[in-house]
């Protein structure tokens, strides 16, 4: 397809990925169970589900609802717990043709740090996201990307622990992001993954029950994406280090409108429920729409959308 | 269980032909060169809505020969609507065959296969390949009402016995099929059930108390289908084969842990469930 001719690459700190494209914590497995139906040396990364310090057995079910364009989910972060990971499954990812970013949840500072020292410090780990804003599990979960303070607190504990590039996910569920982008930025991260998923919840009306077993969950896919791609558009604004823009994504031009408003790279969560073959026809896609344009890398569109006018209009506003 | 997966990929299909075995309930011949070929009993698909406007949705392997499967669904919702204005030529797109499918390795030579609903969309292989192995199958099938019992003769052309249920009372004997299953005379040696909750729950029951062992293919929602995501779990004993690895010393006392029913399953042993 000629795709030598432009450049897809982008760097998150450290981390050079091949592609922009980065599948979403916990809508991917390890890579693995998608493997039969993509080709994974075509996609970027894989950002791996979140892992504790404790084992989770995860919320109860139901856990998914189908909802008008997206879904709520409430997994309540199931996994073995880091001690077991490390022993049984990092090993596995080491064969992976893309790279492989571990991701870390928590529900006090030093988990997080502890989580983080432990998993940075395994080869087959490229990078760390921080998932500080997991809206599924009581209490504590999401408060850090909440409050600047905290998220400050955290950020910097976990920066202490690794020279790996980290990745700090933020939370949309808060009324000023990009306090708490700067505040991630200030505190030691790399990039910043922006953003987790919406709050939500769906009552049956037959039985009068909430439709997942943990009540409230988390709103993922198309119905997010003009709220993440603000998000987007005002931390990019506020930090200058990357951003790894993600919510809703399914198409190439959704993916360009997150670049254009200043990510530097894009997650891909609920789309590969969809269909696994997007990833690559996004690269495919964005790879076409580069050529067409006579451009030579992703990097010149990034940040590029054009608010002169409207910002302009916003000053003189009051001459209407 | 069984659980190799390997042959699993993106099958491109036409859909050869198509037919409405009554009103809302569809079949679609799926022409693929080598969907068939790989498919087991009790695994499933998940077709891909040509408008990519929804998630993928699963569907049971109704049929599978060398270069045509076929699915049978109820329209019930966004997904299964789009797939019932598919026409012969067009094409379809599913990821598959997927999960474990029925354990027939213990050669069980008198089998009961009780469907209800849309479960019926996945007795059809476990039937023929029992047959082919020379054992007694007889199907107990249920639906609301006669027009739903969709297909029943092909069941019966293959070389099963078929008991009906209705709940109107229009086809064979009025209510619930597990009922009917009760009060068999002579009780079959292994039970496999697919169909809506309820419905696998009492055959739970009635195999526990026959004192023989069931197989459920269970429905729950996906989202991914693959193992991926972790949302459509149900709790299993952790002595079970099919549980996942998890520490044991830090379950919390707790004997059970969540399986996917999308990759350790869809079909359980109805005896290590703890739903
Ligand atoms: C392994 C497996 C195999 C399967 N095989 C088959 C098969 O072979 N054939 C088949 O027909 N089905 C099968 N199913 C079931 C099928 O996947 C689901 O019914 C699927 O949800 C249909 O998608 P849909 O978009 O058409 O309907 P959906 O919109 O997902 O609706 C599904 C059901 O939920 C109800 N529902 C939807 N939204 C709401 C709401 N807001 N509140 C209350 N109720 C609601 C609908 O009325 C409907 O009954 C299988 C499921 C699994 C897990
Ligand atoms: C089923 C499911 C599970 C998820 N699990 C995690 C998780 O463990 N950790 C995390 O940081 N984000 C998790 N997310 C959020 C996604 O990674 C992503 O940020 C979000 O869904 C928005 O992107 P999307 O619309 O492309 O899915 C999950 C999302 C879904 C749908
Ligand atoms: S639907 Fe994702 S793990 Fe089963």
């Amino acid at each position: 397809m000629g795709q030598e001719t432009v450049d897809l690459s982008v760097q998150l700190g450290s981390l050079t990925l091949a592609y922009p494209t980065l599948m979403g914590s916990g809508c991917y497995g390890s890579g693995q169970e998608f493997a039969p139906f993509v080709d994974l040396s075509r996609i970027g990364g894989i950002v791996l589900k979140s892992v504790t310090r404790q084992p989770r057995l995860g919320n109860p079910t139901p856990r998914l609802v189908h909802t008008p364009s997206g879904m709520l989910n409430a997994i309540g972060l199931q996994n073995p717990g880091i001690d077991f990971y490390l022993e049984h499954d990092v090993a596995t990812f080491a064969d992976r043709p893309c790279t492989m970013i571990g991701s870390v949840a928590g529900f006090s500072i030093d988990d997080y740090a502890y989580v983080c020292e432990r998993l940075a410090a395994r080869r087959e780990i490229a990078a760390v996201e921080l998932n500080i804003s997991c809206p599924n599990v009581a209490s504590e979960g999401e408060t850090f990307a909440c409050d600047p303070r905290l998220t400050a607190r955290v950020v910097g504990a976990a920066r202490a622990t690794t020279d790996k590039p980290l990745i700090v996910k933020l939370s949309p569920n808060v009324t000023d992001i990009a306090a708490i982008a700067r505040q991630a930025q200030d505190a030691g991260a790399d990039a910043l993954a922006v953003v987790n998923t919406v709050r939500g919840m769906a009552i049956d009306v037959q039985t009068w029950q909430p439709r997942l077993g943990n009540v409230t969950g988390g709103l993922s896919g198309p119905a997010i994406r003009p709220i993440a791609l603000l998000a987007v558009y005002e931390v990019a604004r506020a930090v200058t280090i990357p951003i790894v823009g993600q919510g809703g994504i399914e198409s190439v031009s959704d993916a360009l409108e997150f670049f254009l408003a200043g990510a530097s790279a894009i997650g891909i969560g609920t789309a590969n429920f969809i269909d696994p073959r997007i990833p690559e026809r996004i690269v495919d896609g964005l790879a076409a729409y580069l050529r067409q344009r006579n451009l030579h890398s992703i990097r010149e569109i990034v940040g590029r959308a054009n608010v002169g006018f409207a910002n302009a209009h916003q000053y003189e506003g009051d001459e209407d | 269980m069984p659980s190799l997966q390997t042959r699993a990929r993106v099958h491109v299909t036409t859909i050869s032909d198509r037919c409405e075995l009554a009103p809302g309930v569809v079949l679609l011949g799926l022409h693929a060169p080598d969907l068939g070929k790989a498919a087991r009993p009790g695994q499933f698909l998940m077709a891909i809505p040509p408008s990519g406007a929804a998630a993928a949705v699963a569907l049971g392997i109704y049929e599978a020969r060398a270069d045509r499967a076929s699915i049978l669904f109820f329209v019930c919702g966004k997904r299964t609507s789009e797939l019932s204005t598919l026409r012969v030529g067009d094409t379809l797109a599913c990821s598959g065959p997927l999960g474990n499918g029925f354990d027939l390795s213990a050669n069980p030579r008198d089998v009961a296969i009780v469907a209800g609903g849309a479960g019926i969309a996945s007795a059809l292989l476990p039937a023929e390949a029992l047959i082919a192995a020379g054992a007694r199958v007889r199907l107990y099938y249920g639906a609301r009402t006669q027009a739903l019992l969709v297909d029943a003769q092909r069941f019966a052309d293959a070389g099963c016995e078929l008991h009906a249920a209705t709940d109107d009372g229009s086809a064979g004997r009025r209510g619930y099929i597990t009922e009917l299953l009760e009060q068999a005379q002579d009780r079959p040696d292994m039970v496999l059930a697919c169909g809506p909750t309820p419905m696998l729950r009492a055959v739970a029951d009635v195999a526990r108390r026959f004192g023989i062992r069931a197989q459920l293919s269970l429905e729950e929602t996906f989202a991914c289908g693959v193992g991926g995501c972790w949302g459509c779990v149900v709790p299993l004993t952790a002595e079970s084969a099919q549980a996942p690895n998890f520490p044991r010393e830090d379950r919390g006392g707790s004997d059970v842990v969540f399986a996917r029913v999308c990759k350790e399953g869809p079909v359980f042993w109805a005896d290590e469930l703890r739903w």
